[in-house]
């Protein structure tokens, strides 16, 4: 179980800090509602550990994660863009988040091929982000963030943009997540992708 | 699951910290030791003296006129280079004007100098044709019209290059909407270009202005007189004519006070300055022209490269005799084949320390916290520069001392000294390319857990393989057309190539080292072209454009 | 294979890096023109090591000024037995380290302009400051310092900088010596003419001389032996003035700390002897300290032979030289 307990941030020069507290279920969906600047990017990077929080606790299965570096916390990320390194080509970009040395054994590379043959990118393990579309690249991202079976996905904004075939292809993606018990944070405008994923939502 | 905080090889953020930390620090020592043995052999300085003697204030003065000048003919020359060249990607000989901008600043002064002379003294090339063109013309190469073209001849290339490379990482988002709202002229300096080079034209300013400050043969030479005076002169003077050892310590200080506190100004910017999400996408995005920018650019380049090119002909038609020639006393292969192999000895190893040396000074700034803490590992980047190499080596000799005693520690002692005096440029060759993996990546990469070495070996080395193939270039250059440690130091009876051309200078065999001067001219150009083939990414990263299934939507 | 590369370039040096174990060394510091390639430094090694039981190690450093920066650095821990290459200049300055033993030779064999009493130094060779002309350039070049001050501005000279360099300060000396407290408006008449002041003799004369930008520089009367005995031209001269030349006297010493003072004295005799000497004519482009006789090479004939010799002490040009050099400084920049 996810709990964030009276998490409280403020950026340098904001007067009243913001505070978070909620807890989600393993294998559940919690939906952030809030307009923009409300903090639902802020909240994320929190979790994640990109910003360090002024007091409060974050905790997943019992375990506190708020003074773990980010690599250590069992957390995957999906930002709505720049996940993708756009120097390197989309299999290392996928190898990477299996081992951050890209030492990876056949199965790994089995692995790598079947998920973007699963999310309908067969073969696309050379080209290079930049060739790719906004679609094809937020589909690497998810390929990644699943091979990487962390039981904490954070989702910021994944399917905004995109059209509606590729939303499809990504939902059934996170649905089977959720099924596997991983517990998901997902902050979207999309009024569809929350129906269709989330258990619970929480306003800002 | 968990494993332990830094599980990734040298990812304890000391490895980052720490090796560029000593660095800064042993600079540092050397620095106070070659000044404080100065001071301490004879007794007590008289500031008072230097602040008072008129001479004095007239060469502090001249020093910092003549340099601010410099800086701003470079940037007016470069500037507009860099942008044509960011814009027009696509040229027939395009990168070998890029070569050609490498060797200005590496060639050995005298050298460079020499080829300036054929072109605009009084005998020059262009001379020459003033004088056909417009009988009564009053050019004259001496003074400081001679000073501010070496000058800009030496610094023009290397500040566009820097600039270039910020301008070519512009993010294509930035660019596409600049394009399609047809911005041109201000406004696409205004939105596109200005926002690029903002964050490194203090430091690229700085640099210039320390290269003209601290300039020495150059001003002697083109200068016309003892007015054209700078602090650099007092203190070889004081040093190695009069022996003044307090004054020129004196002078010394002065300089690193005048050279340091604007690399302060510079370096408390850059703190305030936070890095900016640049992505760096591939794609060319075409701006809009102006009607006849397509002929002002092409007579713009024109006209720079052959700036750059007229003296290196210059220093080619001098040196080409003696390459030529295999009668007379014996073939100059013999000499020059083993000098270059001694050179390349020193060069090497000083080029591949350079540019570990940028890495860990650069990786120490950016892990460093607190004022103190940053400083040292920054003045690493520029306090090679200012601080006149006699006074480098005096420190460096004074804590080595004992060991000098044969030829391959002083060898070994000349490359690292070379490769520090050459930190400074690897440094600003490889900043801008280091901070182009943004915030975005940056956290990726944290919670990928490629830390460490991996984001070394994985994510950066791809990233940076061009400049640092660019920056090797430029530590290898320089310290093979380094003169000035190796006369400090001594060597054995074997010259290196820069040696063995003073020698020659010496012994009036002027076309030899004629000669000499177009062999390491032509060396150097081998070695930018050769690291810039080796720099270039493997060929299956290469075909950028070629697939493109779907249209690609707005947010990308 | 860029350990393979470094291993070959290593194969390359190490045989010319690589000395006798057993013999005693000798080490003579000095720079680069006495121990290049075609300099005196190598036949003089050889001649040496013939005689001596022992090897000759040259240190190379810039200039005169350099051999005593690192003798200073070094002090009394210092490896050289022998500093070869000061000069009128330096010496003084370098008495005054008290690093310098007393050479206590009879200098018999001396053949220079002047007598030499010094009892620290030993010359081994000498020629007088000259201005050299191309002859293509200028077919009529001034006879005297005094026509060179007052000729038309468009002959232009090239001089060099009494604060960087030894010619740049023997020509102030010279200036002095010939003009006396009137050198200082002297220098004005003459800075009108002067096209250049470089930091060192090579640069002036390998990047303006030699590229034809001033048809005379400050250099050695010695200088056209070069020229007419190795390239073979006649074309640059030498141009004797009526009032005489300042004289240059390249010197060795023994340093005092050394341990191998007998093989040095041993080394300042041989300075001395033809078997040195021989090398400096065409090797060092100077005269030789010693009479040559027959030896002497043949262009050496049609060199100047000035009428007078302008000398000061060098203890008189330490005492001076600042005030000379700032009153030089302010008649140029006024």
């Amino acid at each position: 179980m996810l709990e964030v307990k009276h998490l409280r941030f403020r950026y340098p020069g904001q007067e009243a800090a913001w505070e978070f507290h909620f807890s989600v279920l393993p294998g559940q969906c919690i939906a952030i509602r809030g307009a923009s600047g409300s903090g639902k990017t802020t909240l994320l990077n929190l979790i994640a550990g990109f910003l360090q929080q002024e007091s409060g606790t974050i905790q997943l299965s019992g375990r506190p994660l708020e003074q773990l570096e980010p690599w250590q916390r069992p957390i995957t990320s999906v930002f709505q863009e720049h996940n993708l390194f756009e120097h390197l080509d989309v299999a290392t970009n996928i190898g990477l988040g299996l081992h951050p040395g890209l030492k990876l054994t056949q199965d790994q590379r089995h692995l790598i091929d079947e998920g973007l043959l699963r999310s309908g990118l067969p073969g696309f393990g050379s080209p290079m982000p930049g060739d790719l579309s906004g679609g094809q690249r937020q589909r690497v991202a998810l390929v990644r963030a699943i091979l990487r079976r962390k039981p904490l996905l954070l989702l910021d904004e994944p399917m905004t943009g995109l059209d509606p075939e590729v939303k499809h292809n990504m939902r059934a993606l996170l649905l089977e997540e959720k099924a596997r018990g991983v517990t998901l944070v997902l902050a979207s405008h999309d009024e569809e992708d929350r129906k269709i994923l989330a258990d619970h939502h929480w306003n800002l | 699951m968990l494993a332990n905080r830094y599980s990734a090889p040298l990812s304890h953020p000391g490895w980052q910290l720490v090796p560029g930390l000593l660095l800064g620090l042993g600079l540092l020592i050397l620095v106070a030791f070659g000044l404080g043995s100065m001071l301490v052999t004879a007794g007590s300085a008289d500031v008072a003296s230097v602040v008072n003697s008129r001479y004095l204030r007239g060469v502090i003065w001249f020093t910092v006129w003549q340099a601010l000048l410099s800086v701003l003919l470079t940037l007016l020359v470069a500037l507009p280079v860099a942008r044509t060249l960011a814009r027009y990607r696509q040229f027939p000989g395009r990168s070998l004007m890029l070569r050609l901008m490498e060797l200005s600043l590496v060639l050995p002064t005298i050298v460079a100098v020499s080829g300036i002379i054929g072109v605009y003294g009084r005998q020059g090339w262009v001379t020459a044709l003033l004088n056909n063109w417009l009988p009564g013309h009053s050019w004259s190469l001496y003074g400081l019209n001679g000073i501010l073209l070496a000058h800009v001849f030496f610094n023009a290339p290397l500040a566009a290059r820097i600039m270039l490379q910020a301008l070519e990482s512009v993010p294509s988002p930035r660019l596409r909407i600049a394009s399609q709202l047809g911005l041109r002229g201000w406004w696409a300096w205004r939105s596109v270009e200005w926002p690029a080079l903002r964050p490194l034209l203090p430091g690229l300013c700085a640099l210039v202005f320390t290269l003209c400050f601290t300039s020495f043969a150059i001003i002697m030479t083109l200068g016309g007189g003892p007015a054209a005076t700078t602090l650099e002169v007092a203190i070889y003077q004081a040093l190695r004519f009069e022996f003044d050892f307090p004054q020129a310590a004196v002078l010394a200080v002065i300089q690193l006070v005048i050279c340091g506190g604007l690399w302060w100004l510079v370096f408390r910017q850059r703190l305030e300055y936070s890095l900016m999400p640049n992505r760096h996408f591939v794609q060319g995005v075409q701006l809009k022209a102006w009607p006849g920018q397509l002929w002002f650019s092409t007579l713009l380049l024109a006209a720079f490269a052959l700036f750059l090119v007229l003296p290196i002909l210059a220093i080619a038609s001098r040196g080409l005799p003696s390459l030529l020639t295999f009668t007379g006393h014996s073939s100059p292969y013999e000499q020059l084949l083993s000098a270059t192999g001694r050179s390349l000895l020193i060069a090497l190893p000083a080029g591949l320390g350079a540019v570990s040396g940028a890495l860990l000074t650069l990786a120490s700034v950016s892990k460093a916290r607190g004022r103190l803490l940053t400083a040292i590992p920054t003045s690493t980047s520029y306090l090679p520069l200012i601080v006149p190499p006699l006074v480098l080596g005096t420190g460096l000799f004074l804590l080595l001392r004992p060991g000098l005693g044969n030829n391959a520690q002083g060898w070994t002692l000349v490359s690292l000294i070379n490769g520090l005096m050459a930190l400074p440029f690897v440094i600003q060759v490889l900043r801008g390319p280091l901070a182009r993996l943004d915030t975005h990546s940056r956290r990726v990469a944290d919670q990928l857990g490629v830390i460490g070495w991996y984001r070394w070996h994985r994510v950066y080395w791809p990233l940076m393989r061009r400049p640092l193939a660019l920056a090797l270039a430029y530590g290898i250059a320089l310290s093979m057309g380094d003169f000035g440690v190796i006369a400090l130091f001594g060597s054995p009876g074997q010259p290196t190539l820069p040696v063995l051309l003073y020698q020659q200078l010496g012994s009036y065999r002027m076309s030899d080292a004629a000669g000499t001067g177009l062999w390491l001219l032509l060396l150097m150009v081998v070695i930018f072209g050769l690291l810039s083939v080796i720099g270039r990414p493997p060929a299956h990263h290469r075909y950028k454009t070629v697939r493109q299934p779907f249209p690609e939507p707005e947010h990308a | 294979m860029y350990y393979r590369l470094s291993l070959l370039l290593l194969a390359l040096v190490t045989p010319l890096t690589a000395r006798a174990a057993d013999a005693p060394v000798l080490n003579v510091y000095t720079h680069p023109s006495f121990a290049a390639d075609w300099g005196p430094g190598p036949a003089v090694k050889q001649a040496f090591e013939a005689q001596c039981g022992c090897t000759l190690a040259y240190t190379v450093l810039d200039s005169g000024g350099d051999i005593l920066q690192r003798l200073r650095l070094e002090g009394e821990s210092t490896n050289a037995d022998v500093v070869l290459g000061l000069d009128t200049a330096t010496m003084e300055t370098a008495r005054q380290t008290g690093l310098i033993g007393k050479h206590d030779q009879a200098l018999d064999a001396l053949a220079l302009p002047i007598g030499w009493t010094d009892k620290y130094f030993v010359p081994y060779d000498w020629g007088y400051f000259a201005f050299v002309y191309d002859t293509e350039q200028l077919a009529e070049p001034p006879t005297s310092l005094e026509a060179l001050i007052n000729a038309p501005e468009d002959l232009k000279i090239i001089i060099q900088d009494p604060r960087t360099s030894t010619p740049g300060l023997g020509l102030l000396l010279w200036m002095h010596s010939v003009y006396g407290d009137e050198a200082p408006a002297k220098w004005q008449a003459l800075s009108t003419k002067i096209l250049a002041t470089t930091q060192s003799w090579s640069d002036g004369y390998f990047s303006l001389f030699m590229n034809g930008e001033a048809p005379m520089i400050l250099s050695y009367s010695t200088s056209p032996a070069y020229h007419m005995a190795v390239d073979e031209t006649d074309r640059y001269q030498a141009v004797e003035f009526e009032e005489g030349h300042y004289l240059q006297v390249e010197v060795a010493a023994l340093v005092a700390p050394s341990d191998n003072k007998l093989l040095a004295r041993d080394f300042l005799d041989f300075m001395l002897t033809p078997d040195f000497q021989r090398h400096i004519p065409l090797k060092n482009v100077m005269y030789p300290a010693i009479d040559l006789g027959d030896e002497l090479p043949e262009v050496f004939d049609r060199l100047i032979t000035p009428d007078h010799a302008f000398y000061m002490p060098p203890s008189e040009v330490a005492g001076m030289r600042r005030k000379l050099v700032d009153d030089w400084l302010n008649a140029l920049t006024r």
